[in-house]
């Protein structure tokens, strides 16, 4: 009887030197790339409450915003200034691969050699257009009179890329009007019969599906619940050329909402990090605070990420070129 | 509709409800207090805690914040030379003008009155334009908003000092602004325009340390140089009955006030205008109540309508950016833009909804504006004569606090270094500007306006070609602007004939 108490007394302090806690007592920092208030930093925000119970050590996750050339700055910061002890996160714009791809000057960063967590959310790009307008389907609006008129905020974003890419190789017959500040200011266009419909994220749109204002009729690749009945515009590419482009620029959408840590953090803690978000993304206080705000995330893995990233970055060069007459980076 | 009016002020006037509020101003009033934490910023930040709140209480909370940081806004402005908030920049000029005469008591008490003018208006607006305001709002196109721009961009006109040699500075200024509003990425190419090889510049200048910058340091730097306190010039014992007499000055102008409050509100119900340019146009329009070249002069160097106007605007346009925040979901501001995350966050949708079935929770907002504002004012008043002292104290005393808080500003928005580069630029552009005479309202108004006028004219032109100039609701805003140009023209060849008389 002694010996059994004496062997589960010496076990207690074996079995908490078993489980390391290097976060207990300790701050992360998710640096956002945009300013208090927009998608990424809610989506970071809603996080930073439900991570801790999931990391062992419970540390206090706070956010930091650092916005500024469309989230270029915070991932420059986090790939080359920040330390690598596992403390500070990354979260920022879906497209900053494109911004590597095409060169763009400024860029500090690798994508592949970031320390991948995963992403929280698909954000799929829909077209849509509104319910007044007699075009249900793609071949409809491929045999379409006079041209749709199209609002888009700029280049660079899925409002003017998407329906960019439709117009050149589906051959579509939209007009983009673009310079509107926000795919808030598109909607209220749409409403006053300015523009005919907006591509966008589906999250963003839905409200209005549902309000009847507009109706989805075209999709990208990227799967999100709600939109597996639409068409993807990559299969109804004439090449595959067409394809591919289209492909490379809806790709960073299957990684919606990145996030990452230094490339040398310790395979051990991004280990536990990546844990604590598949963990912290199923959490039902999570999901119902989520529902609420009309969020809806989805744990995507590191291996996926990083696979979508490698494929992005090694097209052949001549693809490369292609795309970048068409798809700039942007917001 | 009465009944809903009704039943939304009972919702606010539950203790819970009103908790909050009183929670709210008291977070808004230092917020709006200290210069360049912003309304929108902490908005956000607050955003969170009011998930397990009902919706009447999560409004009161967040409205209540932010209706009051317009006020106290003012404060700074007036008292520092430093704009407390963005839309308090225009109360700089002659506000803290009246301070260095010693006139900081008046000044504040008209900044105060004016402000719950102000926030009266934009509330009862608010509230008079749910019937209208989905036609209303959806009259307004790209080519009507573009309009605005240059209804905006006219009032140079009127912000500049009288006489050939004014105007033209007026107008140079104001076209340096517009050239300033092209730094960044452009809307249609995606090119980075002016961004001097920075990552920095890519989204363009940040107008919170342009505008700290610009008003706060030269102000700053003249203190050094005099040596003395703010209110050097002022005969001893005056202070302290000023408030009232701002207060009377209110009234004694109210039809102006409730003129520059109409303005503030609509500017506010037009989609993406942006709070700063309400204020602006506001100041423009007191000028033109100036009856001779003798006033006209008087503006700048502490005249109280230049107080009056934007007070009332920056908070009108409060109740007016609700409108299409509430009715279509589009962001009349950044701060609503913010606050569209909070309805999500509590389950509704902006929209017809807000206008039909929750109407009592649409009227509870606009009772929050209405209470919030009185009670900040009320509160206000009880500590502005000891406010208005700190005009008294040695410059020496106060300039490192006050640079402190500007530096502080600055940097937040976007804890990015550069902003205190461009804070330190333009407060040597402002000092020079100061020095030579020129105006530095018409610069602020061309880098807010810049970019409403050029993407809208895109639109226009892409969408409608030259057809948009003949909308009827184009043609008459043309007409305004012709208007708001030759006004001052006129103005002067009248009193001019009305002297040699």
């Amino acid at each position: 009887m002694r010996s059994l108490l004496l062997a589960v007394l010496a076990a207690i302090p074996i079995a908490g030197l078993a489980q390391p806690t290097p976060y207990a007592g300790k701050t992360v920092t998710i640096i956002v790339g945009y300013k208090a208030g927009g998608g990424y930093d809610a989506t970071a925000r809603l996080l930073a409450r439900h991570l801790p119970k999931h990391i062992p050590g419970k540390p206090t996750v706070i956010v930091q915003n650092m916005p500024g050339a469309n989230s270029m700055i915070a991932a420059n910061h986090v790939y080359n200034v920040a330390k690598p002890d596992g403390l500070t996160i990354g979260t920022f714009n879906r497209n900053l691969p494109v911004a590597q791809l095409t060169r763009v000057d400024g860029v500090k960063y690798d994508m592949t050699k970031f320390a991948w967590i995963g992403s929280a959310a698909s954000e799929c790009t829909i077209l849509a257009l509104r319910t007044d307008l007699p075009y249900k389907s793609v071949d409809e609006l491929k045999k379409a009179g006079k041209p749709l008129v199209i609002g888009a905020t700029g280049p660079g974003a899925n409002t003017y890329d998407f329906p960019l890419l439709l117009k050149e190789f589906l051959g579509l017959n939209l007009k983009i009007v673009t310079g509107y500040q926000s795919s808030a200011d598109i909607m209220l266009a749409i409403e006053r019969k300015e523009v005919d419909g907006r591509a966008g994220s589906f999250t963003s749109i839905r409200p209005f599906i549902d309000r009847k204002l507009v109706r989805p009729v075209l999709r990208a690749r990227a799967d999100e619940p709600g939109v597996e009945q639409l068409p993807i515009d990559e299969d109804l590419a004439p090449n595959p050329r067409a394809k591919a482009i289209m492909a490379l620029r809806s790709a960073p959408e299957i990684v919606g909402r990145p996030y990452v840590m230094h490339p040398n953090t310790p395979p051990e803690l991004v280990k536990v990090m990546r844990e604590a978000f598949a963990k912290a993304i199923e959490d039902k206080a999570l999901v119902a605070e989520a529902t609420k705000a009309s969020m809806e995330l989805n744990y995507v893995g590191a291996d996926v990420a990083v696979k979508v990233m490698k494929e992005m970055l090694s097209q052949p060069k001549d693809v490369v070129d292609e795309f970048s007459k068409y798809v700039k980076f942007g917001e | 509709m009465l009944e809903a009016l009704l039943e939304g002020l009972v919702l606010v006037l539950q203790w819970k409800a009103l908790a909050f509020m009183l929670l709210g101003i008291l977070l808004g009033f230092w917020v709006g207090l200290l210069p360049g934490l912003g309304g929108a910023t902490t908005l956000a930040l607050m955003l969170p805690f009011v998930y397990t709140m009902q919706p009447v209480e999560a409004f009161a909370f967040l409205l209540g914040m932010h209706s009051v940081t317009a006020t106290t806004g003012d404060i700074t402005s007036v008292l520092f030379g430093v704009p407390g908030e963005a839309a308090s920049a225009a109360t700089v000029i002659d506000g803290y003008a009246m301070a260095k005469k010693g006139e900081a008591g008046r000044a504040l008490g008209a900044a105060l009155a004016s402000s719950l003018v102000g926030a009266l208006v934009g509330a009862v607006a608010l509230a008079a334009a749910i019937p209208v305001v989905r036609p209303l709002v959806l009259t307004f196109g790209s080519p009507e908003l573009l309009m605005l721009g240059l209804v905006g961009i006219a009032f140079i006109a009127a912000l500049s000092s009288p006489g050939g040699r004014g105007m033209l500075r007026g107008f140079l200024a104001g076209a340096l602004g517009l050239f300033l509003a092209t730094i960044g990425q452009d809307p249609q190419a995606g090119v980075a325009r002016y961004a001097l090889g920075t990552l920095y510049l890519w989204q363009g200048l940040d107008l919170v340390p342009v505008l700290v910058g610009l008003f706060a340091i030269p102000e700053i730097i003249d203190l050094v140089v005099r040596g003395t306190s703010i209110a050097s010039a002022a005969p001893a014992g005056k202070l302290s009955h000023g408030a009232f007499e701002g207060v009377k000055d209110t009234f004694r102008h109210f039809w102006l006030t409730i003129r520059c409050s109409l303005i503030g509100t609509f500017i506010g119900i037009m989609p993406g205008m942006g709070g700063a340019v309400a204020q602006w146009m506001a100041y423009g329009h007191a000028t033109h109540s100036a009856r001779n070249a003798e006033e006209r002069r008087g503006f700048g160097q502490g005249d109280v309508r230049g107080v009056l106007g934007p007070g009332a605007a920056n908070n009108s346009k409060e109740g007016g950016s609700l409108i299409p925040t509430i009715a279509f979901g589009v962001p009349g501001s950044t701060a609503m833009a913010i606050l569209l995350g909070g309805f999500y966050l509590l389950g509704l949708v902006p929209g017809p909804d807000m206008l039909s079935k929750h109407l009592p929770v649409t009227f509870s907002m606009v009772w929050t504006i209405v209470i919030a504002n009185v009670v900040t004012v009320i509160a206000c008043f009880a500590l502005l004569n000891k406010l208005a002292r700190l005009t008294t104290v040695r410059g020496s005393l106060l300039i490192p606090v006050i640079l402190v808080l500007v530096f502080i500003g600055s940097y937040t928005s976007n804890n990015h270094y550069g902003d205190l580069v461009v804070t330190l630029l333009f407060g040597a552009v402002g000092y020079l500007m100061v020095l030579a005479g020129w105006p530095r309202a018409p610069l602020v108004l061309g880098l807010v306006v810049g970019k409403i006028v050029e993407n809208n004219l895109y639109i226009s032109m892409a969408r409608y070609e030259a057809a948009w100039l003949t909308r009827p609701v184009v043609l008459v805003l043309i007409a305004i602007t012709v208007a708001v140009i030759v006004y001052p023209l006129f103005q002067a060849r009248r009193r001019a004939a009305a002297a040699r008389a």
